[in-house]
This record gives C-alpha cells, sequence and structure tokens, in this order.
C-alpha cells in the first residue's frame, strides 16, 4: 500500500455525488461483495448535537446482517467510534417517545439501512474514505461470528420469552409513569384555567391561547354531527308533495332516473359486446 | 402453464400503461364512454335527462322496466341471438350448396334388380352404415334417381342457430324400391341404409362435395344418415344432412302401434321356433323410428304454419336451443333436440299457454315454466287435434315408452328414446332456471344462457360404466331380449333405463337427482363399417347429493314380518341383515362401511358397485367413481384415511372447552364480554387441521428460566405447532387509558393475569407475551389476544396543533380492526356456513391447497379464499350448492378463471343479509369509484364499498397470473376425471411450473417443519420430536410454538429485496422457493441517497447509475438462510452481469 492513495483511482473509488464507494463482504470465503457508499455527513439544517459535523460518517447500503454492534466493530479499525446510528432512509435525527421496556419495542424490519457513524476523531472519517476499493470490509469472522439464518432465529426464539414477573414488572414502572404524567397534566391544565377566572377586583388575565389549553379539545366529528343535525332539521320541516310542481318534479326525476339507467344498460352492452361477451359457447 | 410469469407481467404492465393513455385517445377518436373495457359512471346532461319524453320512448322504457328486471337484459338476449343467427352470406352458401348436391342426387344411376343381401355392386369402399346382424334378410333392392329431395328441419323454419349448423335434406326413396311389407324385419332400414350407400357411391365421384361421414339421427343406429361437407376452406362452417325416407304414405301408420309387433322373434335369434303372430313382443322403439321417417315434411309444415303466426317463435327456438345446449342436452340418444322445442312452443301456441304477440323472453319463461310443473313421464301431452281412430292413446304411448309427448299425427311419440331421467333432469334444470331468473339478485341472464354446465362441474359425484361390453351380461341377466330385440341389439339403450330404475330405488333419498350422459352421435367415415356399441364412450352418470342423507352409513328397511321385507331382501341381496335398533324396532336393514366424513362421503360407490354387481352382473372393475379423486391432496390421517373434519371437529370441541372455561374465570379486573376463535382451524377451513400432539421432551432443548422447550440447532427442526388465534374482548371502563401505549400495557398486564388464573384453576402450561398468551391445551396451543374495542378509534385519534380533534383512518387501525373484529366475525360466520354445508370447509381446503401448490398463497390470502368458496355456496347459479369436494373445486377454479373481475364486483352474501337494493348500491359504488379500488373487489354484508380482504393483494399482475393458471388447471383436471384414456394422475394440477422464475432457493427438507404436507409425500422422514400414544389435556412443558425457519426466511428476504423481487412459496411443505425479479427493478437509475439498496454504481462520465448487485443479493439468499437453505439455483442469465 506504498503509493500514495489520492492518485490512484482503482485504489479508493470516488463517485460523482462525493461518495466512497467500499466493498463489504459477509466472510472471507465468500466472492461476492455489496458495495456501500461513504461520505462525511455535512447537512447545513442540522442542529443537534447527535451528529457532529466533522466527525459523523453517512453510510449507505448497509446489508441488513450489519447490527449496530457489526457496524461498530467493523468501523473501528479506522478509529474509535463513538456511536452508530442505522436507520431505513436518510434524515434528520428524532427523538423517539418515553423510553419502553424491551417487550414493547416493536422489532425492526431486516432491510437495508443507511448509518450514521460518530467516530471520536475527525481524522477517523479521512482513514474510512481512503480505504482501498479491493480490500474489502469482512463482517464475520472467525473471532466475532455474526449469526444469520437457522442460528439467528433459534437464538430469537429463546430471547422471545418473556418471565410473567419481569413484564408485570415493566407493565406497573409504565403505568406508573403514565399516571403521573397524567396527573401532571391535569394539574397543569387545571392551572390554566384558574389562570382565567376573575381576581377579586374582576380583572381577567387574557393570555395568548396555546395549543391544549381546552380542557376537552374541538372534534371534527362533533362539527361534522352539529352541521348534519341542522340539515335534517331543516328537511325535516320542508314539505314535499304539496304543490303541483312538485309532484311534477318527481315524474320527471322518475323519468330521468330510468333514462340514466337505459343508459347505463347500453354502456354495459357495448362493453359486452366489445369484449365478445356473447357468444354462449 | 407454459407461459411465462414474467411475459404476463410485461404484458399486464404494458396493456396497464395503455390504460393510462386510453382516455386521451378515446378522445380524439369517439366519443364513447366505454373506455378499454372499463365501465365509467354515466354522465348525461341536464338537458338530455329532463327533456320531455316521447310517447315512444316512454313506452320503451315503460316495457323495458316492467317485463324485464331492467332493460339490460332484453338488450342482453337480443345480442345473444344475433351472436347465434345465421349470417346472410353463410345462407348463400348453404343454399348454393343444397342447390348442386340436389342437381347431383337427380342423377343417380338406376341399376337393375338384386338380392338385399348382395352388396357386391357397392364398390370405391363405400360401405354400408348399418350393423347387419341378424346377416339374413329377404328382399329385391335396386338404386334410383330420388323422387323428391326436400329440405325439412329447422333451416327452413329459421330456427336453425350456430354452432353445429347443420341443414337436413330428405330424399324421398321410388315407391318401387321398396314393398309395403318391408317394415317387418328391418326389411326398410336396411335398404334405406343401403340406398344412402348407394348416394354416398354416386356423390363420392362429385367434385362439388368435400368430406363425407355417415352419422345417425339422435344416435339411433336404425335412422343412419350421410353428412356432407362443403368442399375447401367452407367445409367447417356447415354440415348437409341426408336423410332417405319412403315416399309420404307409403307405410300405413297404424301398422306402428306401439303394441304391434314388427320384427318377429324368430327371424331375430335366428331359431325356427314359431310363436304365432299374436304373442310376440311388441316392439315400440323400431316403430317409432320407421314412423319417424314418414312425417318429417309434415312437421315441417305444421312448424311452418305455427311460426307464421308468431313472430317471436324462430328466437324463442333459438333461445330455448342455447339454453339446452348449455345444459347438455341437445345432443344424443334421447336428447331433448331442438325439433322438440320447436314443437314444445307450437303445443304452448296451441293451446293458448302462450299467445302469439310474446316476445322471445316471454316465450322461453313460459316454456322454461311449463318443463318445470309439467311431468311428461307421467301425464304425455299430445299435438293431435281429434286423431283417427286407429290412433294410439296416451296410455297406450305411456305403457310402451317413459316420456309421452305425441306429434300432430297423433301416431309418433317424439320422445321415444328420451329416458325418464332424462326428462326429469330438463325438469329440474328449468325449475332452477326460473329460480335464478326471478331473484334479483342473480344475474339470469349469464346464469341461464351463458354458462355451460358440464356434467363433471354439475353433479356431486359422478361415475363411469367403462367396458360397455359387460352390459350384453348385463341384458341377459335382467333377461332383456325383446327389449333388445326392439333396439335392434343396441345392448347399451337396452339396458340403460333398466340400470337406472334400479339405482333410482337403490339411492333412494341419497339424492336428489339421478343424470345419465347422451351417447353422443357417432360419426364415421363413409369407408369404414358401422362402429360397434362397445366403441361409444363410456356411460356416464351424474348424482346430485342430498347432503344430509348421502353419507348416511345405514339404510333402514322395513320390519322383518311386513311384506315389503322380502321386497327389501331381493334388492340388497346378502347385505341385507336383520338388526335390532335403540328403539326396540326389529327391521331389515344394510350398514356400509366408513367411518370417517371423507369415507361416509363415498357411500353411494358402495352402494352403486355392490347393485350393479348383484343385479346387473356388472363388475366392480368397470364402474369408475370419480368422487373422491382429490382427497388424496388433503388427506391428514395416518392410520384411518380422513380429510380433516374429525381433525378440525376436535380442535373447534377444544376450543368451545377452552372459551367455555374462560367465561368462568373470576379475578379479572374486568369482565369478558366475548370470546371469538379468529383462525380457520375453527370454521374447519385450516388445509391442514392441527392435530393434537404428544412431545418427546428429549429431543429438544430447554430454556433455562421456564423450562420452554426450545429447537436443537443440530437435529432437524421440529414439529410446527400451529397457534389457534382466539380474540378475547375485555369490557369497556372508564379504567381503560385513552392512549395506544399505554393500552398495550394494560392488554399484557391481562395476558398475565389470564395466564396466572388459567394455569392455577385448570392447570395449563400458559406464557404471557405482550401481544398475546399462550395456553398449552389438549395437544394444542390457543392463542389469546385481548382486545379493547375503542382502541382502534383511539389509533385513529390524533390532535392537531390547534388543538383540533381529527380521526384519521390509518394501517394500523385497520389492521387491528381486521385482527379483532372483522376476522372473527368471519370465522363465525363461515362456521354457521358449514353447518348448512358440510362440505364447505373440504371445498376450502382443496382451494387453499391448490393455490398454496401453485404459490399463490401470499396473493390470495385465507380470509380471501374462504369467501370465494363461501360465495359458491351461498350464489351457486346456475347449479345447485356443491355437495361434494370434488366438484366445489372444480367450481372455484371456474369461478376464478371466468369472472369478469374487472367490472364486476363479487357479492357474498354471508347470512343473506344484502337485499336487492343493497346489490345495486354495490354495483353503483363500484362502477363510480372504479379505479380506486382492489382489482379485485369482493363486497360482503358487513363491508360494502371497501373490500378489506383484498385491499393488499393480489396485484394486478398476479391476479391476471391466478385467472390464467386456474384455467389451465381446469382445463387439464376436468377432461382428466372424465376420460379414462389419459394419465390419471389428478397431483398434476398441483404441480407448479417452475420455469418462469429466475432463481430457486432449494430448501434442506430437514429443516422445512412441514415437509410431510407436500403434494408429493417427501422420501425421506425425519424425526420431529413427537411420540404417539394418548395426549395429556394439561400440564407439561412449552412446546414450541409457531417456530418455522421457512417463514422467517421469507420475512427477511421480503424485507430486504420486497423492492427488486417477488418471493413464492407453498406454505404447505415446499422444498423450493421462486424467486422472480421485478423488470423494473433493473433498469438503472440515477444515484440518490435513497434508492441506494443492494445496488452496484456504475460511473459512465459525470453521472452515476446504478443498478442490483445480483451476485451480492445471490451470496445474500445464502448468508440470511444459513442452515436452510441447500442450494441457490439461477436459472435465467438476463439479469446475472
Amino acid at each position: 500500500m506504498a503509493p500514495s492513495r489520492s492518485k490512484h483511482a482503482n485504489q479508493t473509488c470516488v463517485i460523482p455525488g462525493g461518495f466512497t464507494v467500499l466493498s463489504l463482504q459477509f466472510s472471507t470465503d465468500i466472492v461476492a461483495q455489496h458495495k456501500i457508499c461513504v461520505k462525511e455527513h455535512r447537512v447545513r439544517a442540522e442542529k443537534t448535537t447527535q451528529r457532529p459535523l466533522d466527525r459523523t460518517l453517512f453510510v449507505l447500503n448497509i446489508p441488513p446482517y450489519c447490527s449496530e454492534g457489526v457496524i461498530k466493530e467493523l468501523f473501528s479499525q479506522f478509529g474509535p467510534v463513538q456511536s452508530v446510528e442505522l436507520r431505513e432512509k436518510p434524515g434528520s435525527f428524532e427523538h423517539s417517545g418515553p423510553k419502553l421496556a424491551k417487550y414493547f419495542t416493536p422489532a425492526q424490519k431486516q432491510r437495508f439501512r443507511v448509518g450514521y457513524i460518530v467516530f471520536q476523531k475527525a481524522i477517523s472519517i479521512t482513514a474510512v474514505k481512503s480505504h482501498p476499493h479491493d480490500v474489502p470490509l469482512v463482517v464475520s469472522t472467525e473471532q466475532r461470528p455474526v449469526w444469520t439464518g437457522l442460528q439467528k432465529w433459534i437464538h430469537q426464539y429463546k430471547q422471545s420469552f418473556a418471565q410473567p414477573d419481569k413484564l408485570q414488572e415493566a407493565v406497573d414502572t409504565f403505568m406508573q409513569d403514565y399516571d403521573t404524567r397524567k396527573e401532571q397534566e391535569a394539574e397543569r391544565q387545571k392551572e390554566e384555567a384558574e389562570e382565567q377566572l376573575e381576581d377579586e377586583e374582576g380583572w381577567v388575565k387574557v393570555t395568548r391561547g396555546k395549543s391544549g389549553t381546552k380542557t376537552r379539545p374541538h372534534s371534527e366529528v362533533s362539527n361534522q354531527k352539529a352541521l348534519q343535525k341542522e340539515s335534517r332539521k331543516r328537511k325535516r320541516k320542508e314539505l314535499m308533495n304539496f304543490y303541483t310542481w312538485q309532484h311534477r318534479n318527481t315524474q320527471k326525476e322518475h323519468i330521468a332516473e330510468l333514462r340514466k339507467k337505459f343508459e347505463e344498460d347500453k354502456q354495459r352492452i357495448a362493453l359486452l359486446r366489445a369484449q365478445r361477451k356473447f357468444r354462449p359457447y | 402453464m407454459k407461459a411465462t410469469a414474467k411475459e404476463q407481467m410485461e404484458q399486464s404492465e404494458s396493456s396497464h400503461d395503455e390504460e393510462d393513455e386510453g382516455p386521451t385517445r378515446a378522445k380524439r377518436g369517439k366519443p364513447e364512454v366505454v373506455q378499454n373495457g372499463l365501465l365509467r359512471p354515466v354522465t348525461l346532461s341536464r338537458g338530455d335527462l329532463y327533456k320531455p319524453p316521447t310517447a315512444d320512448e316512454l313506452n320503451q322504457l315503460k316495457e323495458a322496466e316492467s317485463l324485464f328486471h331492467c332493460s339490460l337484459l332484453k338488450m342482453q338476449m337480443e345480442e345473444l341471438l344475433k351472436e347465434v343467427s345465421l349470417s346472410e352470406r353463410r345462407k348463400q352458401l348453404i343454399d348454393s350448396f343444397v342447390q348442386s348436391v340436389t342437381e347431383q342426387l337427380q342423377t343417380v344411376p338406376q341399376t337393375s334388380d338384386m338380392e338385399l343381401s348382395d352388396l357386391s355392386w357397392l364398390s370405391g369402399g363405400v360401405k354400408v352404415p348399418f350393423v347387419l346382424v341378424p346377416k339374413a334378410a329377404k328382399g329385391k333392392f335396386h338404386m334410383a334417381p330420388p323422387i323428391s329431395v326436400t329440405i325439412i328441419g329447422s333451416y327452413p323454419l329459421g330456427t336453425c342457430t350456430k354452432p353445429g349448423i347443420s341443414v337436413d335434406l330428405a330424399v324421398a326413396i321410388p315407391a318401387d324400391v321398396l314393398h309395403p311389407k318391408d317394415a317387418l324385419n328391418q326389411r326398410y332400414p336396411r335398404k334405406r341404409a343401403i340406398y344412402l350407400a348407394g348416394l354416398a357411391q354416386h356423390l363420392a365421384a362429385s367434385p362439388a362435395i368435400g368430406a363425407m361421414r355417415y352419422s345417425c339421427l339422435h344416435g339411433n343406429r336404425l335412422r343412419p344418415i350421410l353428412l356432407l361437407s362443403p368442399p375447401g376452406k367452407d367445409s367447417s362452417s356447415f354440415t348437409l344432412r341426408l336423410h332417405a325416407c319412403p315416399p309420404p304414405g307409403f307405410f300405413k301408420p297404424s301398422r306402428f302401434h306401439p303394441q304391434r309387433n314388427n320384427i318377429r322373434t324368430d327371424w331375430y335369434t335366428g331359431l325356427g321356433s314359431s310363436q304365432p303372430a299374436t304373442s310376440e313382443p311388441p316392439t315400440p322403439h323400431y316403430n317409432s323410428s320407421v314412423l319417424g321417417d314418414m312425417l318429417p315434411s309434415a312437421h315441417l309444415q305444421f312448424l311452418t304454419a305455427v311460426s307464421s303466426q308468431c313472430a317471436a317463435f324462430a328466437e324463442g327456438v333459438a333461445l330455448l336451443k342455447v339454453w339446452l345446449r348449455q345444459r347438455e342436452l341437445d345432443q344424443g340418444v334421447g336428447c331433448f333436440s331442438g325439433f322438440l322445442g320447436s314443437m314444445l312452443l307450437a303445443y304452448l301456441l296451441s293451446c293458448h299457454r302462450v299467445s302469439n304477440t310474446m316476445t322471445a323472453y316471454q316465450l322461453l319463461r313460459n316454456s322454461l315454466h311449463f318443463l318445470a310443473f309439467n311431468d311428461l313421464t307421467e301425464n304425455g301431452i299430445t299435438l293431435a287435434k281429434g286423431p283417427d281412430s286407429t290412433a294410439p292413446s296416451l296410455a297406450e304411448f305411456h305403457t310402451a315408452f317413459q316420456v309421452v309427448f305425441v306429434d300432430p299425427s297423433g301416431h309418433l311419440n317424439m320422445c321415444a328414446d328420451m329416458t325418464a331421467c332424462t326428462y326429469k333432469q330438463v325438469q329440474h334444470e328449468a325449475s332452477l332456471s326460473l329460480q335464478f331468473w326471478d331473484d334479483p339478485t342473480v344475474d339470469g341472464f349469464h346464469a341461464l344462457l351463458m354458462t355451460p354446465k358440464p356434467m363433471i362441474r354439475t353433479s356431486d359425484h359422478v361415475f363411469q360404466l367403462c367396458e360397455l361390453v359387460k352390459l350384453q351380461c348385463c341384458c341377459k341377466k335382467l333377461n332383456l331380449l325383446s327389449e333388445l330385440m326392439d333396439h335392434s341389439g343396441n345392448y347399451v339403450l337396452t339396458a340403460l333405463p333398466f340400470i337406472l330404475s334400479l339405482l333410482q330405488r337403490g339411492l333412494g333419498q341419497r339424492v336428489r337427482l339421478l343424470t345419465h350422459s347422451l351417447t353422443p352421435d357417432p360419426e364415421w367415415p363413409v369407408e369404414s363399417d358401422a362402429p360397434k356399441h362397445n366403441t361409444q364412450p363410456p356411460l356416464s352418470f351424474g348424482l346430485l347429493l342430498n347432503p344430509e342423507q348421502a353419507a348416511s352409513v345405514l339404510e333402514r328397511g322395513p320390519p322383518a314380518d311386513s311384506p315389503k321385507a322380502e321386497e327389501f331382501r331381493q334388492l340388497w341381496g346378502s347385505r341385507s341383515e336383520l338388526r335390532r335398533f335403540q328403539d326396540g324396532d326389529i327391521t331389515e336393514a344394510v350398514v356400509w362401511e366408513g367411518e370417517t366424513t371423507c369415507q361416509k362421503r363415498l357411500v353411494p360407490r358402495q352402494l352403486i358397485t355392490h347393485l350393479l354387481q348383484l343385479h346387473a352382473d356388472i363388475p366392480e372393475s368397470c364402474v369408475r367413481y370419480i368422487g373422491g379423486m382429490l382427497d388424496d391432496v388433503i388427506k391428514v390421517g395416518r392410520e384411518v384415511c380422513s380429510t380433516g373434519e374429525e381433525e378440525s371437529l376436535k380442535v373447534v370441541q377444544s376450543y368451545d372447552d377452552l372459551s367455555r372455561k374462560l367465561w368462568t374465570l373470576e379475578g379479572l379486573p374486568l369482565s369478558i364480554t366475548s370470546v371469538q376463535g379468529a383462525h380457520p382451524a375453527l370454521r374447519y377451513t385450516q388445509v391442514f387441521p392441527p392435530v393434537p400432539l404428544k412431545l418427546d421432551y428429549s429431543f429438544f432443548d430447554r430454556e433455562k428460566l421456564s423450562r420452554s422447550l426450545v429447537p436443537h440447532e443440530v437435529k432437524p427442526c421440529p414439529v410446527y405447532i400451529t397457534p389457534i388465534q382466539v380474540i378475547c374482548h375485555m369490557e369497556g371502563s372508564g379504567k381503560w387509558p385513552h392512549d395506544r401505549v399505554a393500552i398495550r400495557h394494560i392488554k399484557a398486564a391481562f395476558h398475565i393475569s389470564l395466564g396466572e388464573l388459567l394455569t392455577q384453576h385448570h392447570h395449563y402450561t400458559c406464557q404471557p407475551s405482550p401481544t398475546h398468551l399462550d395456553v398449552w391445551k389438549d395437544g394444542l396451543v390457543f392463542r389469546i389476544q385481548v382486545a379493547y374495542h375503542r382502541e382502534p378509534q383511539v389509533l385513529r385519534e390524533s390532535v392537531s396543533p390547534e388543538g383540533l380533534l381529527i380521526v384519521r383512518d390509518n394501517a394500523e387501525a385497520q389492521a387491528l380492526e381486521m385482527a379483532t373484529m372483522q376476522r372473527p366475525l368471519l370465522t363465525s360466520t363461515l362456521h354457521g356456513l358449514q353447518q348448512l354445508h358440510p362440505c364447505f370447509g373440504a371445498v376450502c381446503r382443496l382451494a387453499k391447497r391448490w393455490l398454496g401448490a401453485q404459490l399463490f398463497s401470499d396473493d390470495i390470502t385465507e380470509d380471501t379464499a374462504d369467501l370465494l368458496v363461501a360465495s359458491l355456496f351461498l350464489q351457486p347459479a346456475p347449479f345447485t350448492p356443491p355437495g361434494s369436494p370434488q366438484v366445489g373445486f372444480l367450481r372455484f377454479l371456474h369461478l376464478l378463471s371466468s369472472f369478469d373481475w374487472r367490472n364486476n364486483p363479487l357479492v357474498v352474501n354471508l347470512n343473506s343479509q344484502l337485499t336487492a337494493a343493497d346489490y345495486t348500491e354495490i354495483k353503483n359504488d363500484f362502477i363510480a369509484s372504479r379505479e380506486s379500488l382492489p382489482v379485485m373487489f369482493m363486497a360482503t354484508p358487513n363491508d360494502k364499498k371497501v373490500s378489506i380482504w383484498t385491499k393488499q393483494a393480489p396485484t394486478v399482475q398476479m391476479l391476471q397470473r391466478v385467472v390464467m393458471v386456474a384455467a389451465e388447471s381446469l382445463k387439464i383436471l376436468e377432461p382428466q376425471l372424465m376420460d379414462t384414456s389419459q394419465i390419471q394422475d389428478v397431483r398434476v394440477v398441483m404441480r407448479p411450473p417452475l420455469d418462469p422464475y429466475d432463481v430457486l432457493i432449494h430448501l434442506s427438507p430437514k429443516q422445512v417443519p412441514l415437509l410431510s404436507q407436500a403434494v408429493d409425500p417427501p422420501h425421506a422422514t425425519f424425526s420431529r420430536g413427537i411420540l404417539a400414544g394418548r395426549v395429556a389435556n394439561t400440564g407439561g412443558a412449552l412446546p414450541v410454538i409457531d417456530f418455522n425457519p421457512v417463514t422467517h426466511y421469507l420475512a427477511e428476504l421480503r424485507d430486504a429485496f420486497g423492492d427488486l423481487a417477488l418471493f413464492f412459496y407453498d406454505p404447505y411443505g415446499g422444498t423450493v422457493i421462486a424467486v422472480l425479479w421485478k423488470p423494473k427493478a433493473f433498469t438503472p437509475l440515477p444515484f440518490k441517497t435513497s434508492q441506494m439498496v443492494a445496488r452496484r454504481v456504475e460511473v459512465s462520465g459525470e453521472e452515476a447509475h446504478t443498478v442490483p448487485n445480483v451476485e451480492a443479493i445471490l451470496e445474500d439468499f445464502r448468508v440470511m438462510g444459513q442452515g436452510l437453505v441447500k442450494s441457490v439455483e439461477p436459472r435465467t442469465e438476463r439479469w446475472v452481469v
């Protein structure tokens, strides 16, 4: 590996778009390689501290059998890795909701994913980008084998057992947490409601309406219901068969209905005829 | 099946593309509403809709509304008539050909007199179309030109229809060729046959005539006809049938009274025992066949007179003919021919049952009504008005014939050859048709006139008599010499009525209808001898079973001391024995073998073979019974042969027990409001129902804490245990949280406490998990899921930033609703259907086995398949609900292949909740929003607009493929079932063609737990950790549940490569996963970060493109399925770079 890397395009492969292509193979005895594309993470709008701009590597096309741990191991040859985040689609960092016990986190799909690898040092990024294209990264080695197939499924099956008491405990902690959150919410609403009441001198403090201030939110359904009720009321009051013109109109409607049906049938026939559907045999 | 799936997909995709451009093109071309075969809602302008109607239009609309269900039917009939009527061009062709043949016939040379038995003058290899048995015949014969050649039959009457156009030409034999006494001893029929041979010899030289063949009229060997087809390319467009007839009035009709004899026994048998003429047996069939020759021109005159009175006569007859033809009733021996149809209409007109001004539609309807409610086997009808004194009475006709319909002359019974069974079939069909016609929810036109009803798809069971020679012995055994003489040696026709009545007696209440195939008219070239009677295809009999009684193993006879007992013993022979019953009666009885439902279904077979052997000397080897040919593929039992009914019942019983126990549980914070099954096994439609299992604990590893069994890595995959879903609804309460995550936690808590209670009270092994609770009971696993009825609602709600509560439907809520509400409802509804129709479950299982074997399980899901089958039972028109798994399966294939999914919704009227108005509503909604609806649209009472079961699958391409494979399977299966000469292996339709697929992933059989369910049973079997013996009801370690490596593997493959390829697998023991690359995925795409999935980058200049990295993907197939995959076989080089 003596010659300088930048001059020899056959060693590092950079494609338009600024990505460097690396090879990845499952184990050493397998010839076929996946091509993964890496690039330093550079998004202007990103504010979070989870992905520091100079130390984050953006990786495309990570095969499904590479978990976070595997990727961490794989890339630590370029320098110590701080964190690895694997996602189905590239995008900004998202906070997940309240932390759930392992039993309640939904199972992940086995897809090809994109990754954000945060190194401890910025120098590691250049090390990755100058990694020769024809020296593949190896996922599963003898030192750290990666389980796939039957072994993995049996392992998963073993893991799927939930101890009833542990599960109960998880449920209890969550529900306690949930209840306290509910109470806090109720407290807050109560306070806000109180704030809007008159004080002794008859003054009301008018605040700018915030979201969730009302005790019961309007719902779309109730709005619609009200409207429907109104129109039904109006309809009930109307006289339908009173005037001559109304009678005439219903007759007219009837004929129009028949005509429409006739037209429809004609269309149907034309279609069937076009499809030669009248050959009985 | 040969066409590759891929081609299909491409085709369909291209057709789809065309569809997208469709509207623009149509706009340019013609302003049609119909575009590309898709119905669109009609839009009429206001002006068009509301303009004042003219009187004419008003009448037309009113007529359409009041006479027909809708104007559609009227228009459909008009179109149909256009299809079957003859074109002007064809008529011209016929006329000119008739002209030339007539001219040819006038030039037949005169020959000198010779003996009748001397046939040496016939040269040129032309043979006489007659079986000359016995050989001896007296009389002289010579050829002479005919005295007249006239067109008779349907053509001059205008009732001739496509297809199989035949024009009848009557050739009158000169009087000097015949002798008045010729009616005796087959002399006249022989002379006629020889005369025909003479004509054939003369015509053979003519260049104006194409192929010449012999046939016989309605299969009657005494009435041979000569078929002429025009030369050249028109040869198949029509046939001319030459009938030789005696000159008018040559024989006295009174000679042919049905009680007179015209064939002498001593002549026929060749024995010299001369009996006095009075004791000779009557020969009614022979008589009517000679008489029939004398009357065609009279009949034609009569019908012409009638049809000139009634404008729609010809059209009415044409419709009736189509109706008969679809039911296979219009051809062969003893058929209800078009001629009879005309005569029937004439009869109805003459007795004022229909009026002259009626339309074709009304004529058809009235004639069906007449047929349905009048039994000609009991009360014959006659067209003769004031017949002469020599004519026989109706009673005399009835003694000689089974069905009586006398012609205008009063001497001839036109239904002479018809068996009572055939007439009963006509009656049955007519009343069935009327029923469908009156039902506004059925497309009457389609059911009556457009759907063919071949016997194998109509009858529940079919059996065939193969070696017809054996019927000769049968005639001997039944002592039918005089009848044999009457039928001039045709032992098949002689024995048939007797066999039929024997079977009718034996089957009794077990069958609703016994039908038989009509022997088709034989056809043979003029150069060969008339075929023997045994060369005709096997006789087929169809049974329409009575579901309540058909499968009963007991035939209870009269008490031992009653006079009828003797009769019963005579019928059943040695099988009849005295039995004492629980109610104390001692009666004669016959008990058939049969333990399981599948064996009991074949009781009619035992009965039929026994009766035929006993009374008709027909050995069992001659009877080919087609009733349970397909049962093999869904067989489950190891010791006793069974098709899963008993196993399903056991599962249901165990479930009922569990449900009762759940109801009575005490100590839950909220009470249970309902327990519902949501698994196919609980509605009898699981292909291979779960079987109680006893486990070999030493086979498994143990989980450390709970001591549950887990699979062992080195050993074969353990037996697959299906979890049977049970949905358990909890009562609503203010305590339920209004938050999706919290509800999930509460449900988990319920699973835990339910499990605890069940273990505590009933000692079941339980394993709770957040999503369900597994209960190990009676060697089965039930998976209880707690449900809260407001949860879908909670999932749908969200609060907008403005604080407005919005309700939006989403996939998660729909999936939950489907699992906890719709599927349990469907399960209980279909469970009810099974109680009504005992073979519903078996049909579902066959259908799903086929779908699985053809790798369609993921496209037509279990629920969809069950609904499809349910529709066969709920709306069987034009059939009756299937009475055996086999016929149900055939109709399932037919439904799949023939239903117009594009323009019609399939309405499955579960519990008959939908009214006619609902149907119209569904149809209108469907047409209005066709494009946004699933390709396969099925409406049920609870789901009129969405078609929830087919929303996800199938896609257009897959549906197209399913339709094609179904049609192909049907085409292979039906002939195979009916034809003895084909290879007898029904499994052919269960073996999918694998050549269209790009990659095959072969799995190691050791790790496929369901291997034993494969269509072709595997050679090697593996020990999967089960023991024989009694299954404990409670306790024991939790087994390995729902562990199937193949499902895991498929899920991973679909997750990872779903965008690039489709994966197909037979869930019932398949060892191959077939992979089809998606053509679209292989077009190079510009490089994009979001589309970089298993792809390689190719750089050309400044642009980077990506293509799938096929090599690495194939390697991934291997890697991801380590331990399960045996080999990956790329079959097409198309995508490998």
